[in-house]
C-alpha cells in the first residue's frame, strides 16, 4: 500500500513535469532549435518569450548589438505600470507576409491574457538570413524618454464628507449626484441583443455611474437584468458624457417587449486631472483587414496614467447612438507621449456610423 | 359569649366573597412623568407594565397606589397595566407625548440650480424630548438666509406632528441656510444653489508656438453666475488629420485644450447637452 | 411497527411546523394612498410599502414572542427600533413574552414628503394580544388599535422608522 502511493505520486510527477515542458513551448523550440525558414525564426524568439527566456530571445537577434536589451524585454513585460505587466503571453499565430530570400517579413498576432480579459497584439517583425539560419531583425524604436521639465497642473479635486452612522436620521446628508441617461438604442447582433446609449452626469460634483438594463415581457415582467460593467465610463465629471453597453448574450428583439433603463449614480471623491487629449482619430481598416477606429492618446498632465481605457460611440446620420466599442491599451501613457490606440467595429455597423466620439477612461496606480 | 361573637365573625368573613382589587389610571398622562396608578381592594400581587417600549415584572405590598417612575413610561403609547394575586386584574392607559422639543428636519436636495420653482423641500417632525412625535398642534418657524444676505421666514402649524414648505431657490448661486424653529430648539441645514446649464458657451483661438489653443470666455449660466469649476467642456477638432477630442474640465472659469492643426480645421465646444460656437481656423504657423 | 412510528412523527413533525409557518404568515394589509400629499405614490411605491409594513408586522410579532430583537433589523430602523429592542430586552430579563394573532392591518398614507424619502401612514390594525409569564397567560384581549407610523426608504425596502399607538379608538370595539 505505501509503496502503491509512492509509485502513484512519481508517476504524477513525471506527468505534471512532461505537461509543463509541453505548455512552456520547450518541444517547439527543439523543433525550431535552428530556424531554418523566417517563420521559424519567428516562433522560436516568440515561444523564447512566452517561457521569459529572455538571454535567449535577445540572443536569436540578427542585431542585438543594436537592441537595448531592457527595451527589448519591456516590449513583452510592460513597464510603469501598463496593463501588459499585468499581462503573461498566452498563445501566437505566425504567418509569412513576403521574403526575398535574403529579407522577410512576418506577420504575428500575439495573444495575451491579462487582468481585463484576452488582449491582442498585431506586428510585423522583420527577419534576415543570417550564415545558414534565419534571425530577427528587431525593430530598434526607442521607447519615448521625456526631458526633465515641470508641467503645471491647477490640482482640481472634490472630496466627500458623509453623514455618519451616529448621526440623527434628520441630519441631512448630501445627495447623490443627478445623472440623466440621454439616449438608449436595443440593436440586435447575431448572437445577442446590445442596449447602447449615452449618459450624462447633469450635476456640479463628481458622480461614480452604472447602467442597469432590464429586458420585459409584454406583461412587465423581467427576463433579464445586465449592466455595463466596464463599458462605462464610472467616474463622470460635471456635465461629462459617456456612453454604455448592455450586452444580453443569448436574446433576440423579437422575444423582448420593452427595455427598463436604470441609471444608478453615487457621490465620490475625483479629480479632474488627468486630461487625455484624443488626435487622429480615423475609421480605417487594420493590417489584419478589420475595420477599427484608431487615433492616439496624448496625456495632457504631468503623472503617468498606467492603463487607459478607450470607449467609442459611432452614430449614425440622425444622430443616434448605434454602436459602442471599447478597448484597453497595453502601454502606459507617459505625460505628453502619444500612445496608438484601435478599437474595433463590425463592418455593417461601420458602414452606418456617420460620426463618433472617444472617450478616455484613465487607471492611476497611485504607487507607480 | 367573647368566643362565640369572635367564631361568628370569621364565619362570617369566611363566607362572603373576595372582591377584586381594581386598577385605575390617570386620564391624561405626559411622557416621562411619574404617576400613580390607585388600587381598590387587596393590592399584593405581581404587577405587569406592558408599553411600547417597556415590560416590566415586580412584585407590590399592600397599598392604595402603585407609582411609576417617568423612567418607564418615556414612549408615547398605549400602556397595560395588570396586577396578579389569585386572579389577574388590568387597566389600559394611554401616554401621550410630552411637549415639542426638538426638532427632525429633513431639507432637500442639498445641491440645487438657481432659479428653479419649488425645487427646495423641508419637512419638519415635532418631537418631544423622548424623540416621540407631538402629535398635538405646535409653530414651526422656517426661516431662509443666503449668505448673500437676504432672507425669508413663513410660520406653519404642524398636522400630527408634520409642517413642511416648498421653497424656490435664488436667482444667483449662493449658499442658503434652511431652518426651523419650534419653542427654543432650531435646526439647520444648507442647500448649495449652484448655477444652472452653460449658457452662450464661446469659444476663441489663438496660437502658441506650432499648437492651437483654444480657450473659452469665462463660462457662466443664463443668470449669469459663473459654471463652478471642474465641469467638462468637450472641445472636438477636425482636419486631415482626422478628429480631435479633448474633454477639459473648467478652471478659473474658463476652459482650455491645446491642439495640433493640420490644413484648415472646424473646432466646435459642448458643455454636457449644451452646444457652443464653432472656429474655422487655418493651418499651422 | 417501528416504520410506521417513524412516518407517524414525521407527519407530526410537518404538521406542527406548518402550523408554526401559518402563525408567522404575514398580515394582511390594506393599502389607501388616496389621501396622499403633497406627493403622490407611485405605482411601485404603493406595491412596496404595504408588503414591507406586512413583513415588518410578521417580524415583530416573532420578535415579541420570542424576545428576538434581532429579527427587527430587516424592516425596523431608528427610534421604532430602539424602542422595540428595549421592550423585548426587559421582557427577556422578566420572563415575559407576547403573542399578537394579527388580523390584518387597514393602512391610509396621510403625508408623502415632496421628496419622497418620507411616509406618514395611519393603521387601522386588528389584533389579538396574549401577554404571558412564562407558560401562563396573565392577560389575553382582542385589540382594536389606531397606529401612526412613519416609514422610510432604505436601499431596497422601506423601512418602519415610527410606530406609536394612538388614543383612539379603545382595545376591543
Amino acid at each position: 500500500m505505501k509503496w502503491t502511493l509512492a509509485i502513484a505520486i512519481f508517476a504524477a510527477t513525471i506527468v505534471l513535469v512532461i505537461i509543463s515542458w509541453f505548455q512552456s513551448g520547450a518541444i517547439e523550440r527543439r523543433r525550431i532549435s535552428s530556424a531554418d525558414t523566417p517563420d521559424e525564426a519567428v516562433r522560436l524568439l516568440l515561444s523564447r518569450v512566452k517561457s521569459h527566456n529572455w538571454d535567449a530571445a535577445y540572443a536569436q537577434l540578427a542585431n542585438s548589438s543594436y537592441v537595448d536589451k531592457d527595451n527589448f524585454i519591456h516590449t513583452f513585460s510592460g513597464d510603469d505600470g501598463s496593463l501588459r505587466t499585468y499581462a503573461s503571453l498566452e498563445n501566437y499565430d505566425v504567418w509569412p507576409l513576403h521574403s526575398n530570400g535574403r529579407l522577410a517579413t512576418v506577420r504575428t498576432k500575439l495573444h495575451y491574457s491579462t487582468a481585463v480579459g484576452p488582449l491582442d497584439d498585431v506586428r510585423d517583425i522583420q527577419v534576415e538570413h543570417e550564415g545558414d539560419a534565419w534571425k530577427v531583425l528587431w525593430s530598434t524604436a526607442a521607447l519615448p524618454k521625456l526631458a526633465p521639465q515641470v508641467i503645471p497642473v491647477n490640482y482640481l479635486r472634490w472630496d466627500v464628507i458623509n453623514r455618519g452612522a451616529a448621526d440623527d436620521w434628520g441630519v441631512q446628508n448630501v445627495d447623490s449626484p443627478r445623472v440623466r441617461i440621454v439616449s438608449m438604442n436595443a440593436v440586435q447582433r447575431p448572437d445577442r441583443i446590445v442596449i447602447v446609449g449615452e449618459i450624462v452626469n447633469e450635476d456640479t460634483v463628481p458622480a461614480y455611474v452604472d447602467v442597469n438594463a432590464t429586458l420585459l415581457h409584454a406583461d412587465g415582467s423581467a427576463i433579464t437584468q445586465e449592466n455595463s460593467f466596464d463599458k462605462i465610463s464610472h467616474i463622470l465629471l460635471p456635465k461629462q458624457v459617456s456612453p454604455y453597453r448592455v450586452d444580453f448574450p443569448g436574446y433576440r428583439l423579437t422575444q423582448i417587449k420593452s427595455v427598463r433603463m436604470d441609471a444608478k449614480s453615487m457621490l465620490v471623491p475625483a479629480s479632474a486631472d488627468p486630461v487625455i487629449e484624443v488626435t487622429g482619430q480615423k475609421l480605417q481598416k487594420d493590417a489584419l483587414g478589420k475595420m477599427v477606429l484608431s487615433g492616439d492618446l496624448v496625456n495632457e498632465s504631468g503623472a503617468i496614467v498606467n492603463i487607459p481605457h478607450v470607449l467609442a460611440s459611432y452614430y449614425d446620420s440622425n444622430g443616434k447612438v448605434i454602436w459602442v466599442s471599447d478597448g484597453y491599451v497595453d502601454q502606459a501613457l507617459l505625460p505628453q507621449t502619444p500612445v496608438s490606440f484601435a478599437v474595433d467595429l463590425p463592418d455593417d455597423i461601420a458602414s452606418q456610423a456617420h460620426t463618433y466620439h472617444v472617450v478616455v477612461n484613465s487607471f492611476v496606480n497611485q504607487a507607480s | 359569649m367573647r368566643t362565640v361573637i369572635t367564631w361568628l365573625l370569621c364565619s362570617l368573613a369566611a363566607a362572603m366573597p373576595a372582591t377584586a382589587a381594581e386598577l385605575h389610571a390617570p386620564k391624561d398622562i405626559a411622557a416621562g412623568t411619574d404617576f400613580s396608578i390607585t388600587v381598590n381592594g387587596d393590592s399584593h400581587g405581581t404587577f405587569y407594565l406592558i408599553g411600547p417600549a417597556t415590560a416590566e415584572k415586580r412584585s407590590v405590598e399592600n397599598g392604595s397606589e402603585i407609582s411609576i417612575p417617568g423612567t418607564d413610561i418615556e414612549k408615547a403609547g398605549n400602556y397595560q397595566a395588570i396586577l396578579c394575586s389569585d386572579e389577574c386584574v388590568s387597566t389600559e392607559f394611554y401616554v401621550h407625548a410630552a411637549e415639542a422639543d426638538r426638532l427632525s428636519l429633513l431639507v432637500h436636495p442639498s445641491r440645487v440650480p438657481v432659479a428653479t420653482t419649488n425645487a427646495i423641500s423641508a419637512v419638519a417632525i415635532a418631537l418631544d424630548r423622548f424623540h416621540n412625535i407631538v402629535f398635538s398642534h405646535a409653530q414651526v418657524d422656517f426661516s431662509v438666509n443666503s449668505n448673500n444676505g437676504s432672507s425669508a421666514s413663513h410660520a406653519q402649524p404642524t398636522n400630527r406632528g408634520i409642517a413642511w414648505i416648498r421653497l424656490t431657490s435664488a436667482a444667483k448661486a449662493s449658499s442658503a441656510k434652511i431652518s426651523a424653529a419650534v419653542g427654543d430648539t432650531t435646526e439647520t441645514r444648507v442647500v448649495e444653489q449652484v448655477a444652472s446649464e452653460a449658457c452662450n458657451l464661446h469659444i476663441k483661438s489663438y496660437w502658441e508656438a506650432n499648437h492651437l489653443v483654444v480657450q473659452t470666455d469665462p463660462v457662466r449660466d443664463c443668470s449669469g453666475n459663473n459654471v463652478p469649476d471642474g465641469t467638462v467642456v468637450s472641445f472636438t477638432k477636425t482636419d486631415r488629420s482626422g478628429k480631435t477630442t479633448v474633454d477639459a474640465p473648467i478652471k478659473k472659469g474658463i476652459a482650455k485644450a491645446e491642439m495640433p492643426v493640420v490644413g484648415n480645421a472646424r473646432i466646435s465646444v459642448a458643455s454636457g447637452v449644451v452646444l457652443g460656437n464653432e472656429l474655422n481656423v487655418g493651418g499651422a504657423r | 411497527m417501528k416504520r410506521s412510528l417513524r412516518l407517524l412523527l414525521a407527519v407530526a413533525v410537518l404538521f406542527v411546523a406548518s402550523g408554526y409557518s401559518a402563525a408567522q404568515s404575514s398580515p394582511s394589509v390594506e393599502f389607501n394612498a388616496a389621501n396622499a400629499g403633497p406627493r403622490s405614490v407611485e405605482d411601485l411605491t404603493s406595491q412596496t410599502v404595504p408588503r414591507d409594513y406586512a413583513f415588518a408586522w410578521q417580524n415583530l410579532s416573532q420578535a415579541l414572542d420570542e424576545n428576538r430583537p434581532g429579527l427587527l433589523d430587516a424592516y425596523f430602523t431608528g427610534f421604532a427600533k430602539s424602542s422595540l429592542e428595549q421592550r423585548i430586552k426587559q421582557q427577556a430579563q422578566s420572563g415575559l413574552h407576547v403573542r399578537y394573532t394579527d388580523h390584518g392591518h387597514k393602512l391610509n398614507v396621510l403625508f408623502y414628503s415632496p421628496n419622497g424619502d418620507l411616509m406618514q401612514i395611519e393603521d387601522d390594525a386588528q389584533l389579538e394580544m396574549q401577554i404571558l409569564d412564562g407558560g401562563k397567560v396573565i392577560q389575553s384581549q382582542p385589540l382594536h388599535v389606531r397606529f401612526m407610523v412613519l416609514m422610510t426608504p432604505g436601499a431596497d425596502r422601506w423601512m418602519v422608522r415610527d410606530l406609536e399607538s394612538t388614543p383612539a379608538p379603545r382595545s376591543g370595539e
